[in-house]
Formats: structure tokens, C-alpha cells, sequence
């Protein structure tokens, strides 16, 4: 019983986290928090199964196509949804640009997928049980994107560049760094982190266009509690929220269990806004 | 004689009114205008989606064969996506817009429970198929009737069919997080009990959460010997069925009809699972012992193969029942013609409506139309050209 | 002070010609119009479908107030429809109270929508934008989870009854009429607010919170009541909505139904009422018209919603907004009219001097501001200069009170500023510009100066709300005040023009009419002349130092060191947080250290 708790628990947390580093990595490079985060997890589940279980591509092919659509979809994130309203003064058109585009994608797989989850193919034709390709292949998925980011950002020019803009974006402009295409790279960066989120947990999830408001909420909270911008902070919020949701599910049932999440997410938000790892900042004038 | 401003007005308001309602006259070749109302999108639209295929078939049928009196029946649809305030929508055009001579449908009771007063305030008759068993009241709601099971009746047959004929007392009732789930397990739980059956275990569990492991341990360790899902979410009955097979747990699984369904089978991780799972199912639309499916029946499968339609990600009874309700409703339409009042009193006699879904019958102060013995439980894995086979020791 | 302002306003024309109210009120009235005959022409059907636009603007219409203008993206409010749905519904059923009837029932149902409008609207004041957009839309979901565990009250997932109202709206017909009433009242109501100091104090929060904040708007104070009516009239909507669907269970209340009230705002254009009346009537009544388009709705919906933030942000209203698209002169010129500060700015205050008393601020760890001490008295001009990063900004913060000092205070007449209490400085008649002007672009410039005047009024909110006289009396009073406040700075033409049209030097005297509004007893104006020509700072010049003689004491923080020369009597010359020099112009130029460091030679 605990062990499955723990186990799923820790694995669900795994894509929780994923989708918070999608959050946070598209936050870098724009300064702007995406509503398309939980809908990139959705397609990764959902393309996984249209390429290999419906049109029977072999699995290798099929995760590259799918992790290729989720850039796709993020280079589209920041050409319509972002990068026109960040010129405008109205600083808060992000969130309803990345809404909009957001809500299209998730009808549109409604509409033209289907209503209800299919299924998703096993990846690996390995027997059932114990530690489960269910539940280690996101914490794998997991490990290999942090490992991963911290590789890129530290020990290489292009994540060098990318942490610069995040961080001043007019001093990284004056020494010429091109800002824009950093942008749309880190863009599509976080589509494939989120496909991969997707890819990675579509035999637990199943792939379901209803997935993406669930992975909307559930991934973001991760980054409201671990900080913004803050992917360690992420992942370890990510992985506490997945072993509570589990544990809440089993102390009180399928719909306190919601319930209890929302409302802990909220009075810790109240409590302090900037999340329990982040840092208050602020000039305004 | 001077007319006033005032009566100008009034006569105009007036003529405006009355040509609002007075009936249209009905040329003798204009088209029988019948309101569907199914939800053929949406989360809950599996139903709809299989009913809508009989009943495409069965109109198409009655016009082939020259209508009903020399008129051809017309289906307006409107997809209620699973929403009651679509559904509302959707009504009132029908009953206003349209002026439809009759509904069929919603087919979800969420849906129902809205459209039912609306439906009755136009004076149109209704016939649905949803099953909470609110949804008829010959006194309040005289036009309204039923041409499928009530809750009742389809509790009562797995309820029966685990107590008194597999002979388990010790149950556990698991739903997920919707209407119907929660209405369904409030409505069987008290029905278990009061046939004497222990219900170790009673939980509404969310549809999306992928493990359900702990649930099921729960369940073992509260000593249930039979598990009863109700729910018509095929991703939450198929990892029900998973979990048991993983943690090889040998319980029967009886419960709502979705259990059998072509979508639930696909997301079944290994085939064996499906072994002894018993969803509720109609008797007229099974393999009887010997294996064979009544003739009705049988003529029912060829039309559908000629037609070439699909039975295969969906359940053979609910594209019956789309192919009944039609024509039951042009039946009664050749008997008495179209006026409500007719058609009401018609449904109101009816003995035996020879039905591929089943035989209906009603009677004024009884609008369910679907009779009791005729639910049944089948096998799952038995799931051959539409059509199960009857659950082991269904005697009864 | 009223005889002479009225008798000072400027007769001149303004630029766009006049305003005629009724062109404004024209397009509601058609609308009541089409909305009372509806039975003549149109049958049941639409009828359903117009009471169902109806109820969602009554919900709409109080959401408009806390999106539309007060810039709060509330996704979830579907919660408070839901609640109130039920509320009504349960009482007048009697299954956990006696039965109640239908009217007192949706009476309690606008009390108990209101606080729990207050409780979801809450984290907006702690919660960045998009963080409490995820906190609405989590508090839709636990409301509507709730209604389905909560059995014995809710009736689970089977649901309850809605209500029936008694005759004459029982009928479909005498229903409508009940909803259009409604409707019709929102509407009206709205408007109120929308055409009194809080609605403009909402935009303010919206677009400029720091000018709000220094106009003396409590933030808190104003969402709060807004999130009480919001949460009431949504409610009562809910209420409305239960009675049309005659049965309420859980799955009527979708996300989507969140998602096409928030964008018929969006469409409709912030900051308006006729555009999101408009779009909540175009995003009712369109599914209705191609029955393939309902499966699709929710996705036209979203594409709306990205054509109009991409390409029309002001929605409907700005497609409607003819009066703004009337070109302007090209050669404009602000000529300041100092003989009117007088009667605007009134008798001079007796405030006594603002000092800073050795205040010192680190951020982190640099020095900002090392031991500084600055006195204004009042009828002076003081000058705060020094190059980029020695502390002038900074200071005007600290004097406003975004910062606190770690050493040291800033006094008043002796007595310590609150820290933090930002708003509280309107009070004490401290006003201030700031360094990029802070302006509610779509508001016209008329709107944005009587902002500044947003504490002066008396009439409280439900005042407003019900257009009470003592509103009417202060939003005349304000037009009056603002009028002769943007007279006094050379602006008055341009009175009836949105700002977001003005030149940068336009918006820098508009923010000084808008500090004026105040009668402030000092004046913050934080690099005034940036941005603009050698004749406007001339002009500029000229107005601060009327502004001084009527007794206003004036702290200009300023790059120009010819304008601070000409017309300053006392100079602070800062350097690294430090006061290099502090004495008469003259002094300060021929000051050495000043001249190396700074001036140049």
C-alpha cells in the first residue's frame, strides 16, 4: 500500500516537475508564465499514441516526432502568443494570448483526437510489475532533462546566452546577443521538455486531451511553491505535490483529495507569495 | 371609425401573437420533424455516439420504405456536448424553433433532468433513455417516458446477480467523481444492504488518477469478494481491471455496461484481465445457451453489416436502442397521427413494442417502458460481433 | 473655490469638438428597446436564448467591474455561479431549511455570494497575475467538487430543482422579463461605477498602480467592495440561472462557461460597458446559429480571444470608439495658465517642512543612500541633482514610502512619515510624478487627471452605484476641479482625448494636473523635463515656480542643470548616495567638486 503510494506518488510528481521546468524555462526567456505548458504535456502523451499505436511507427520514431511536435508547438507559443504582446506596455495580455492559444489546442484535440483517453502504446516489451516502465521511465525522463539543463546552462555558450537574457535582459542586448532567437530556442527547448513530460507518463495518464487543465494546474504549482525561475525548487515541489495528491487520494477519497490540494496550494500562496524556495523582488518606481 | 393609435398597436400585437400560436397547417407531403437531442461530443458522449448510429439507420430505413403515410421522417439533431445548457438550448429550439412533433432524448441524465420541464411546458412528448430514476413522473411529466432501464432495475440485476447468484457478501462499491457515479453508488448502496449483502467498502475515486493500486489493496484488506464499479468512463473501469490483474487478485468485477465496451477492451493491458468481469448488458441482444442470437436479432447484425456499421469501439445495445426509438415513435405516428395528445395516449396503451434493444411497454401510471427480467449480466471476454454471452450460473 | 473655478473654465472648443451624452447613451437604449419588444418578433426559442444572455450579463456585468477594470484576471468566477445556483435552489426546495420564498432566497443567495466573492477575489492583493488566474480557476473546481460530495444538501450528482418564481415570471415570457430587468439594472449600475471616481480609481489600479497608489487609492479597500458586488450580482445570476434550467446538477457548470464570461469581457474591451454587453450577446447568441458550430464554440471562443489581444486589445469598445479616431492638431502647444493655480490649488497650506533627517538606505550591499539630509519648505523650490545611480530617485521613493529607511526619517512637520503606507501620502497632501509618466492609456485625459481627485470624494460606492445626488455633486465637482487643473497646465483642449494618444511632453504636464488635484502641500516631480523641448521646459519652468508661490513646497529631481538653476532656490547635489553640495544655485555652480564631478567645465 505505502509502497504503491510512494511509487506512483513519486513517478506522477516526476511529470508534475517536468511541466513546472517547461513553466520555468519558457518564464526565463520571456519573463512570462505560458497557459501552453500543460497542453504540451497533453500533446506528448497524445502524439506518442497517434504515431506509434494508430499509425504504427516503432517507438524510437515515434518519440522524436512526438518530442518534435512539442517544439514545434512552442516556437508557435512564442511567435503568437508571446512575443507580439511583449512590445506592449500591458504587461498582463500574456496570460490571456497564451489562453487563448492554449484553449484552440486543447478543443482542437477534443474535436479531431477524441473525447475520451486512448490508449497509450507500451514502450518497452518488458513483463509488468514491480518497478514498473510506468514509473520509472518519468523519473528517468526527469532526471535526464535536469542533468541535462544543468550541462547546458553551466557548461555551455548557448545556455550561457540564454541564462544572460533571463537574468538582464538590456545588458545581454548591448553586448549583442541575439535575443530574439535565444528566445524562440528556449521556446521550443521547453516544448520538448513538456512532450517529453507527456511522452514519458503516457501509460499512466493515458493520452486524453483532458489532461492538459489538469497538467495546467498540477504543473504549475510546483513553480508557485518552488519559486519562480527556480527548477530545483521544482522538482522537489513537484515530487512532494505527487506523493501528497497520492496520499490525499487514499486518506480521503477522490474528491476531498482535490479539494485538499487546492486549498493547501492556496493558503501556502497566501502565506508567501513568492513561493517557499524564492526571493522577494521588487522596484517598481 | 377611427381606429387609435392604442388599437392599432393592440390588433397588430395581437395578430402577432395568434400567428405565433396557431398550428402550422401540415401540407400533406410536408416531412415528420422528430427533435434528437444526444451528445454526440463531449466528455460524456459515448452513448450518444453509439445510439446515434441506430438511429441514422432506423430513420433511414422508415424513409426508404416510404415514411410514415407517405411523409418522410426528419431528424433535427442538435448535440448537446454533454452539457445541460446546450441541452436547454437545444430544446427550445426544437419545441419553439422547430416545432418538432416529438423528442428522443438527452441520452445523459444531466442533461435530462433540464430539458424534461422545458419539454413539458411545450407540450411535446418526449421519450429518453437515460437512467436516474427521477427522470419519468406520469403526474407531473404526463408526456414524458422511458424506453430503457431505470437505475433501479439495473442495480437490482447486479446487485441479484452478486448476492444471490455468485453468492458474495462481502462488497465494495467504487465510482468515480461525477453525477452519475455518485448518484449510482447512493442508489445501490442502501440496495445491497437491504438484501443482506456487507459493504466493506463504498468510494467515489477521481477518473484521472492513474494508480489505483491503493484503492483496490484497500478493498482486499477490508475482505471484499466482489468489486462493483459504476461509471461509464472507460479509462477508470480499464484501470480497475488492470490492477486487479496486476496484483492477481481472483474477484469478480460486476457492474455498469461501459465494463464491456470496445473502448474499455482497448485500453486493457492484457487481454486475460478481462476474465470475469460481468457488466450489465439486455437480454434480447445476447447469446442465448446454445450460443445463438434470436432471430430479431440476427436480421438486426445483417442490416448493420450491410450498412457497414461500426460495432467495434462500441456496445451492441445502445445502437439497438437508437434503431428502436425511432421506430417506436413512427409506429405510434401511423396509428394515431402526429398531434401530442394522440401520441401520448398511444404510449399510454402500449403492450409490446417488439424492440431489437427489448419489448416496451407502458401503461399510464407506469412510464418506464423497459421490463425487468431483461436485464442481464454477461461475460466481457465472451464480446463476439456486437453481442456477449450471459454470465455464468444466469439463471434467473 | 466652486464660483471661481466654474467661472474660469475655459471656454475655448476642445479638440474633438463636443461630447453629446446621449450619442453614449444611445446604442443602451436601442438595446432596451429590441430587449422589451422581444416577444413581437421573436418566438420562444429566442426567447430561452435571450434570457440566457440576460442572466450571464447580470453575472458578467459585475465581473466587467473586477476584469474589465480593475484588471484582475479572474478565470474561475463560474464558482460563484455554481454557488449561488445552489444557494437559491436549496432554500426554496426546503430540504436543509424550511422552504423560503424564491425572492428572499436569491436575496440570501447575493449575501453569500458576496463574501465568498471577497474570499476568491482575496489573493489578488498578494498574488501576481497569473498566479491568482490558477487560484479562481482551483477555487471553480473545489466549489463544484464540493456541490457533488456535499449529498444531503446538493443532491450529489443527481442534483436539485431550481427555483420557480412566482407569478407573473412564471411564465417564459414573465421569466425573461425578470432576467431583462435584471440585466437592465446591472447595466445601469455598471455604468454608475464606471462613470464615478472608483471606476476610474479601478483603472488606475489596472494600468498605473503606482499613480493609483499615490493618489491616495487603497488598493484593498477598492477590490475588496468590488469583489463584494461582483460575488452578489454573480450569485444572483447563478440564481437566475438555476430557474432557467429548471434543474441544477454539477456538470452544468463548466469550465467553459468560466472561459466565455471571461472573454466576453476581453472582446468587449476593458474599461467599457457597452463592449462586453455586446460580447456576452455575441457569444451567447453565436453558437446558436450553425448547429455544427456548438461542437466548435469553445475554440472560436479561444480564437476570438487571440485575434482580439493580438490585433484589437480594446476589443468591441475600441471598433466603437469613433470619437478617437478623429485626428488631432498636429502643431500643439502646452501653454500653462499659472494665473489659475490660485483659485485651484486654494489657500496655501500650513504644513510646516518636509525634512530627511539623516536617512541612509542599502540595498544589499551598496550604499543608495548614505546619511542625507534635505529639508522643503513650503513656497520653495528645492533641486535634487547628481549623475545616474547617486540616490535622487531613490530619496523621492523613500519620501513616498516605498522604501524604509534603515537610519534615520523622514518627517513631516517634525512627526514621522508612516513607512510603507503609501497611499496614505495623498492624505497628508504629498503628491508626486514619476519618472516614466504613469497614465491609464485608454481613459481620456480628463478621466486620468480626476483620478488625482479620487479622495476628495464623499459619496460612497453604493452612492455611485444607485447615482445618488451627493455622487452626481462629486463627479461634478471633480470634472469642474480637473477641468481647471488641466487649464492651469496648458492641456484643456485636449481634455476629451484618450491618452494613450498624447505626445510624451502632453502626458508629463497631465501627470503634474493630476498631482495638482490634490492641493498638494509639497510636490514630487521626479525628471519633469525629461523628454521635452527647450521651449516646453521653459514653460515648465514657469508653472513650477507658480506652483511654489501658491504655497506648495516643490522637490524637483531633475538631469537639465539650466532648469534647476533657473528656477530653484535651494540645490542638493548628490554623489554615491552622499551629499556633495547643498546651497543656493549660485553657490552650487561655482562649487568645485560639484563642477568636476558633474557639471563639467
Amino acid at each position: 500500500m505505502v509502497e504503491s503510494i510512494v511509487s506512483t506518488g513519486l513517478a506522477i510528481g516526476c511529470i508534475y516537475a517536468l511541466i513546472a521546468i517547461t513553466y520555468n524555462v519558457m518564464f526565463s526567456a520571456s519573463r512570462v508564465f505560458s497557459f501552453t505548458a500543460g497542453t504540451l504535456g497533453m500533446l506528448g502523451g497524445v502524439l506518442g499514441s497517434l504515431f506509434i499505436a494508430r499509425m504504427g511507427m516503432p517507438v524510437a520514431a515515434g518519440f522524436l516526432l512526438a518530442l518534435a511536435g512539442g517544439a514545434v508547438l512552442g516556437i508557435v507559443t512564442e511567435i503568437v502568443a508571446v512575443r507580439p504582446v511583449l512590445k506592449s506596455l500591458d504587461q498582463h495580455l500574456y496570460v490571456l494570448s497564451t489562453l487563448a492559444l492554449a484553449l484552440m489546442i486543447q478543443q482542437f484535440t477534443a474535436i479531431e483526437w477524441s473525447t475520451e483517453p486512448q490508449p497509450f502504446p507500451r514502450l518497452f516489451d518488458i513483463a509488468r510489475g514491480g518497478f514498473d516502465q510506468q514509473i520509472w521511465l518519468p523519473m528517468l525522463a526527469c532526471a535526464v532533462v535536469i542533468v541535462g539543463l544543468e550541462l547546458l546552462y553551466r557548461h555551455t555558450l548557448i545556455g550561457h546566452a540564454i541564462l544572460a537574457i533571463a537574468e538582464d535582459n538590456f545588458a545581454a542586448r548591448a553586448l549583442g546577443l541575439p535575443e530574439r532567437s535565444l528566445r524562440v530556442a528556449s521556446f521550443a527547448l521547453a516544448g520538448v521538455i513538456g512532450a517529453l513530460a507527456g511522452f514519458a507518463g503516457g501509460e499512466m495518464l493515458l493520452a486524453f486531451f483532458a489532461n492538459a487543465p489538469m497538467l495546467t494546474f498540477y504543473g504549475f504549482v510546483p513553480v508557485a511553491l518552488g519559486g519562480m525561475g527556480n527548477n530545483r525548487g521544482a522538482v522537489v515541489a513537484g515530487l512532494l505535490l505527487g506523493l501528497f495528491q497520492q496520499t490525499a487520494n487514499f486518506l480521503v477519497g477522490g474528491i476531498f483529495a482535490s479539494v485538499a490540494v487546492f486549498t493547501v496550494f492556496i493558503i501556502v500562496l497566501l502565506v508567501r507569495p513568492e513561493g517557499l524556495a524564492g526571493v522577494t523582488f521588487q522596484r517598481r518606481v | 371609425m377611427a381606429i387609435t393609435r392604442r388599437q392599432a398597436l393592440a390588433s397588430v400585437g395581437a395578430a402577432a401573437l395568434a400567428s405565433g400560436l396557431a398550428k402550422p397547417a401540415i401540407a400533406a407531403k410536408d416531412p415528420i420533424l422528430i427533435g434528437y437531442l444526444p451528445a454526440l461530443t463531449g466528455p460524456s458522449s459515448s452513448t450518444g455516439v453509439g445510439i446515434n448510429r441506430g438511429i441514422q439507420l432506423a430513420v433511414q430505413e422508415i424513409n426508404a420504405a416510404g415514411g410514415v403515410d407517405g411523409r418522410q421522417l426528419e431528424l433535427i439533431t442538435r448535440d448537446t456536448q454533454s452539457d445541460p445548457t446546450k441541452a436547454v438550448n437545444g430544446a427550445a429550439e426544437l419545441t419553439h424553433g422547430q416545432k418538432v412533433s416529438a423528442v428522443f432524448g438527452p441520452v445523459n441524465s444531466g442533461e435530462s433532468l433540464a430539458v424534461v420541464p422545458l419539454l413539458a411546458r411545450a407540450n411535446t412528448p418526449q421519450i429518453h433513455p437515460c437512467w436516474v430514476d427521477t427522470l419519468t413522473d406520469p403526474k407531473k411529466y404526463p408526456m414524458c417516458f422511458r424506453n430503457a432501464p431505470t437505475n433501479q432495475q439495473i442495480g437490482g440485476a447486479a446487485n441479484h446477480y452478486v448476492v444471490d447468484v455468485l453468492k458474495r457478501k462481502k462488497v465494495a462499491v467504487v465510482s468515480d467523481t461525477t453525477g452519475y457515479g455518485t448518484a449510482s453508488v447512493n442508489t445501490y448502496v442502501p440496495m445491497l444492504k437491504a438484501k443482506g449483502a456487507d459493504v466493506v467498502y463504498q468510494g467515489n475515486v477521481d477518473a484521472a488518477n492513474p494508480d489505483l493500486k491503493p484503492e483496490l489493496l484497500r478493498m482486499q484488506s477490508a475482505g471484499a469478494e466482489a468489486i462493483m464499479p459504476w461509471s461509464v468512463n472507460a479509462g477508470f473501469l480499464s484501470r480497475i481491471i488492470n490492477t486487479r490483474g496486476q496484483m492477481g487478485w481472483d474477484v469478480p468485477i460486476v457492474g455498469q455496461t461501459t465494463l464491456g465496451s470496445g473502448q474499455t477492451q482497448a485500453l486493457l493491458e492484457k487481454p486475460e484481465y478481462w476474465a470475469k468481469v460481468y457488466p450489465n448488458n439486455f437480454r434480447p441482444v445476447c447469446y442465448a445457451a446454445g450460443g445463438k442470437l434470436s432471430d430479431r436479432t440476427n436480421a438486426f447484425l445483417d442490416r448493420l453489416k450491410s450498412a457497414k456499421i461500426d460495432m467495434g469501439d462500441t456496445l451492441l445495445w445502445w445502437i439497438a436502442l437508437g434503431y428502436d426509438s425511432p421506430r417506436m415513435i413512427a409506429e405510434a405516428m401511423k396509428n394515431v397521427g402526429t398531434e401530442p395528445e394522440q401520441i401520448v395516449g398511444y404510449l399510454n396503451k402500449l403492450k409490446e413494442f417488439p424492440g431489437v434493444y427489448g419489448d416496451i411497454a407502458f401503461t399510464a401510471d407506469k412510464h418506464d417502458g423497459y421490463p425487468d427480467n431483461e436485464v442481464v449480466m454477461v461475460e466481457a471476454n465472451s464480446l463476439k460481433d456486437g453481442a456477449f454471452n450471459l454470465a455464468p450460473g444466469y439463471g434467473a | 473655490m466652486d464660483t471661481q473655478a466654474t467661472q474660469l473654465r475655459p471656454s475655448r472648443p476642445n479638440v474633438l469638438g463636443s461630447v453629446s451624452t446621449f450619442s453614449a447613451t444611445l446604442p443602451f437604449l436601442a438595446l432596451l428597446l429590441v430587449g422589451i419588444s422581444l416577444p413581437l418578433f421573436g418566438g420562444g426559442y429566442w426567447g430561452v436564448i435571450a434570457t440566457r444572455a440576460c442572466v450571464y450579463w447580470v453575472l458578467v456585468s459585475g465581473l466587467n467591474l473586477v476584469v474589465g477594470f480593475g484588471g484582475q484576471i479572474a478565470i474561475g468566477w463560474v464558482a460563484l455561479l455554481t454557488l449561488g445556483a445552489y444557494t437559491t435552489s436549496v432554500l426554496v426546495a426546503g430540504t436543509v431549511t424550511p422552504a423560503l420564498p424564491p425572492y428572499l432566497a436569491l436575496a440570501i443567495a447575493a449575501v453569500v455570494g458576496a463574501i465568498f466573492g471577497l474570499i476568491i477575489g482575496l489573493p489578488a492583493l498578494r498574488l501576481r497575475t497569473f498566479y491568482f488566474a490558477i487560484t479562481t480557476l482551483g477555487f471553480a473546481t473545489i466549489v463544484t467538487q464540493v456541490a457533488l460530495a456535499w449529498q444531503s444538501v446538493t443532491g450529489g450528482g443527481v442534483g436539485v430543482a431550481g427555483p420557480i418564481f412566482p407569478e407573473p415570471f412564471a411564465s417564459q415570457w414573465g421569466f425573461y422579463y425578470f432576467c431583462f430587468g435584471f440585466a437592465a439594472i446591472c447595466t445601469w449600475m455598471t455604468a454608475n461605477i464606471a462613470a464615478s471616481r472608483f471606476g476610474r480609481a479601478l483603472t488606475a489600479i489596472r494600468d498605473a498602480e503606482v499613480a493609483a497608489e499615490a493618489s491616495g487609492i487603497s488598493k484593498s479597500a477598492l477590490l475588496g467592495t468590488v469583489f463584494l458586488f461582483s460575488g452578489a450580482v454573480a450569485a444572483v445570476a447563478g440564481g437566475l440561472f438555476a430557474a432557467l434550467q429548471s434543474y441544477i446538477t454539477p456538470d452544468a457548470f463548466t469550465l467553459d462557461l468560466s472561459i466565455l464570461f471571461f472573454i466576453a469581457i476581453l472582446i468587449g474591451g476593458r474599461g467599457s460597458i457597452l463592449g462586453p454587453l455586446l460580447g456576452t450577446i455575441l457569444l451567447t447568441v453565436l453558437p446558436e446559429f450553425a448547429a455544427p458550430l456548438v461542437a466548435w464554440s469553445t475554440f472560436l471562443y479561444a480564437v476570438l480571444l487571440l485575434v482580439i489581444v493580438l490585433a484589437i486589445p480594446g476589443g468591441i469598445a475600441e471598433i466603437l470608439d469613433f470619437k478617437n479616431r478623429r485626428p488631432l492638431e498636429s502643431d500643439r502647444a502646452i501653454i500653462p495658465r499659472p494665473e489659475l493655480l490660485e483659485p485651484l490649488l486654494g489657500a496655501p497650506p500650513d504644513a510646516g517642512a518636509l525634512t530627511l533627517d539623516e536617512v541612509a538606505l542599502s540595498f544589499g550591499g551598496v550604499r543608495a543612500i548614505d546619511g542625507l539630509d534635505l529639508e522643503i519648505r513650503p513656497g520653495q523650490v528645492h533641486g535634487l541633482i547628481g549623475p545616474n545611480g547617486s540616490g535622487k530617485t531613490t530619496t523621492l521613493n523613500v519620501i513616498s514610502g516605498y522604501y524604509a529607511p534603515q537610519r534615520g526619517a523622514v518627517r513631516l512637520n517634525g512627526a514621522a512619515l508612516p513607512v510603507f503606507a503609501r497611499h496614505r501620502r495623498a492624505h497628508m497632501r504629498i503628491a508626486r510624478t514619476f519618472q516614466t509618466p504613469r497614465i491609464v492609456g485608454s481613459a481620456s485625459v480628463l478621466q486620468n487627471v480626476m483620478i488625482g481627485g479620487t479622495i476628495d470624494g464623499e459619496g460612497t460606492f453604493v452612492e455611485s452605484l444607485l447615482s445618488l445626488p451627493r455622487h452626481r455633486r462629486d463627479e461634478a465637482t471633480l470634472r469642474d476641479t480637473a477641468m481647471l487643473a488641466l487649464a492651469a497646465v496648458g492641456l484643456e483642449r485636449l481634455a476629451p482625448v484618450r491618452a494613450d494618444r498624447l505626445q510624451h511632453s502632453e502626458l508629463r504636464f497631465t501627470e503634474i494636473a493630476r498631482a495638482l488635484m490634490l492641493r498638494p502641500a509639497f510636490l514630487l516631480l521626479d525628471e519633469p523635463a525629461a523628454g521635452l523641448s527647450a521651449e516646453e521646459i521653459e514653460r515648465l519652468g514657469a508653472l513650477i515656480l507658480a506652483i511654489a508661490r501658491a504655497g506648495t513646497g516643490v522637490l524637483v529631481v531633475e538631469h537639465h542643470p539650466d532648469l534647476i538653476f533657473d528656477i530653484c532656490h535651494h540645490v542638493t547635489v548628490l554623489n554615491l548616495g552622499k551629499i556633495l553640495a547643498a546651497g543656493t544655485p549660485a553657490g552650487i555652480r561655482a562649487h568645485r567638486e560639484v563642477v568636476n564631478a558633474y557639471l563639467g567645465a
